[in-house]
């Protein structure tokens, strides 16, 4: 019994990496396991704590900034899937409009073992960030190391972390849809939402980069059945957008939402 | 009381209008003094090639092209072509990337090859570009037209090791603009640390 609790707490002692600090943040790899079993995904994510006065950047970093990148060695047959982006706030760099993150933020991954995965593996995150203030910016990276043993599914302590910030990232809503239209100097857009929410209510931020003018408020209008807003297009857009990704939070969704219009 | 409201509302709309730079139109003048002391004028130059390249040297996206020396041997390789590579310094005073009192030393230390270094430090020439961020490129045409705006290249990452990987935009539009040939696209988004106006 006591070899058993013995190896548990060895098995438990190792659910991160090691904690990287770099440019005005720190970057850890956690995870929900410290264990995995064959074909099973297991939720992980890379925390990035922001010094006070500091910020980082979402996947559309605005006017300037640079998103976190993530290059992964993993071994033979694992996977990880995409990045998980939390809802981010709106700040300006000296003037210049920005989307990010100030404080602690989790950029959930799913990892999954391939069907015959056995022993222990080291998987690896090669991540990279830029950490501004109005003063200056100060680019951080780390490599982030791993470690897994197969076994019974353990729960770390970053467990119930992990799963709430999962549970927060922007999803599809249904009866939620965007339509796009160009409107020479701005475009117009068209969103369908489901009843029991207030689209003029909603927080709304653009999630793909040089479409929408990152400086320019979004906000829903009442045009009958549907909600519309006009705004000015990103000075960097050429011609007519391909598609246009929106994150929407508040006025009554059930949860953070991503909204998605392709041409 | 009138006054005064009156003409913070023209700042607010002669920031708006900054960026009043287009491509294929004619880019503005500016007057201001380099490291030396001697004042550079935009129209000393009529009749050339002109490459404006937005600096700081603080800024980790700057050190990415100053400390491998690739922006150094951008200067030399179009400044050795007729080419006029005007640095532009528009911190300003206190702020990071202002060379203070040991400006010429200070550019002579990063071995600069451009045509002269300009301190723009009340910001009134980055302004009228409407420069964002260090590096922020510009090309101007022989005929005093714009023909670049945006990014040094295509990577905006700090990693001088992207260099060799990118697509470098202010060859690819001087290059054009040497051989009479159209600039495929004049317009991107600059990457780097905002300018310290």
């Amino acid at each position: 019994m006591k070899f058993l609790l013995t190896l548990a707490a060895l098995v438990a002692a190792v659910p991160a990496s090691a904690a990287v600090r770099s440019g005005h943040a720190t970057a850890e790899w956690v995870a929900s396991s410290a264990t995995y079993q064959a074909s099973k995904p297991i939720l992980t994510a890379i925390r990035l704590s922001v010094d006070p006065g500091w910020h980082a950047y979402w996947v559309n970093p605005g006017e300037s900034g640079m998103k976190p990148g993530i290059e992964w060695t993993l071994p033979a047959g694992w996977t990880a899937g995409p990045v998980g982006w939390p809802v981010p706030i709106r700040f300006e760099t000296g003037g210049l409009a920005g989307f990010g993150y100030v404080g602690e933020v989790l950029l959930p991954v799913t990892l999954t073992p391939p069907a015959g995965a056995s022993g222990p593996v080291a998987l690896e995150a090669k991540v990279t960030w830029l950490t501004c203030s109005d003063d200056a910016c100060v680019p951080g990276e780390g490599a982030l190391k791993l470690e897994l043993k197969p076994g019974e599914p353990l729960a770390t302590a970053f467990e119930p972390l992990l799963t709430k910030v999962s549970a927060a990232l922007p999803k599809p809503v249904e009866g939620l849809a965007l339509e796009v239209k160009d409107d020479g100097k701005k475009l117009s857009l068209t969103l369908r939402a489901p009843s029991g929410t207030d689209s003029a209510a909603f927080e709304v931020f653009p999630a793909t980069p040089q479409v929408l003018d990152s400086a320019a408020p979004i906000r829903f209008v009442k045009a009958g059945e549907a909600w519309t807003a006009s705004v000015p297009k990103s000075e960097y857009l050429e011609g007519t957008p391909e598609s246009l990704e929106l994150v929407l939070t508040g006025g009554g969704l059930p949860h953070p939402a991503t909204v998605v219009w392709r041409k | 009381m009138k006054q005064f409201f009156a003409s913070a509302c023209v700042g607010i709309v002669s920031l708006a209008a900054a960026h009043a730079v287009e491509i294929g139109k004619p880019a503005p003048d500016f007057k201001a003094k380099n490291v030396k002391g001697e004042t550079v004028s935009l129209s000393d130059y009529k009749g050339k090639i002109v490459v404006l390249e937005w600096n700081n040297f603080e800024c980790p996206f700057v050190r990415k092209h100053y400390g491998s020396g690739n922006m150094q041997k951008l200067q030399e390789t179009y400044t050795g072509k007729g080419v006029i590579w005007l640095t532009v310094n528009s911190s300003a005073t206190g702020k990071q990337g202002n060379l203070g009192d040991t400006a010429a030393d200070k550019v002579s230390k990063e071995g600069s090859k451009a045509t002269s270094y300009l301190l723009d430090t009340d910001g009134a020439v980055g302004k009228a570009y409407g420069a964002k961020v260090t590096p922020h490129m510009f090309v101007i045409n022989k005929d005093g037209n714009l023909i670049y705006d945006g990014a040094i290249d295509s990577m905006n990452t700090p990693k001088p090791e992207d260099i060799s990987k990118s697509e470098n935009y202010v060859a690819k539009a001087v290059d054009a603009a040497l051989a009479g040939k159209p600039v495929a696209n004049g317009k991107t988004q600059p990457y780097g640390c905002g300018v310290k106006y």
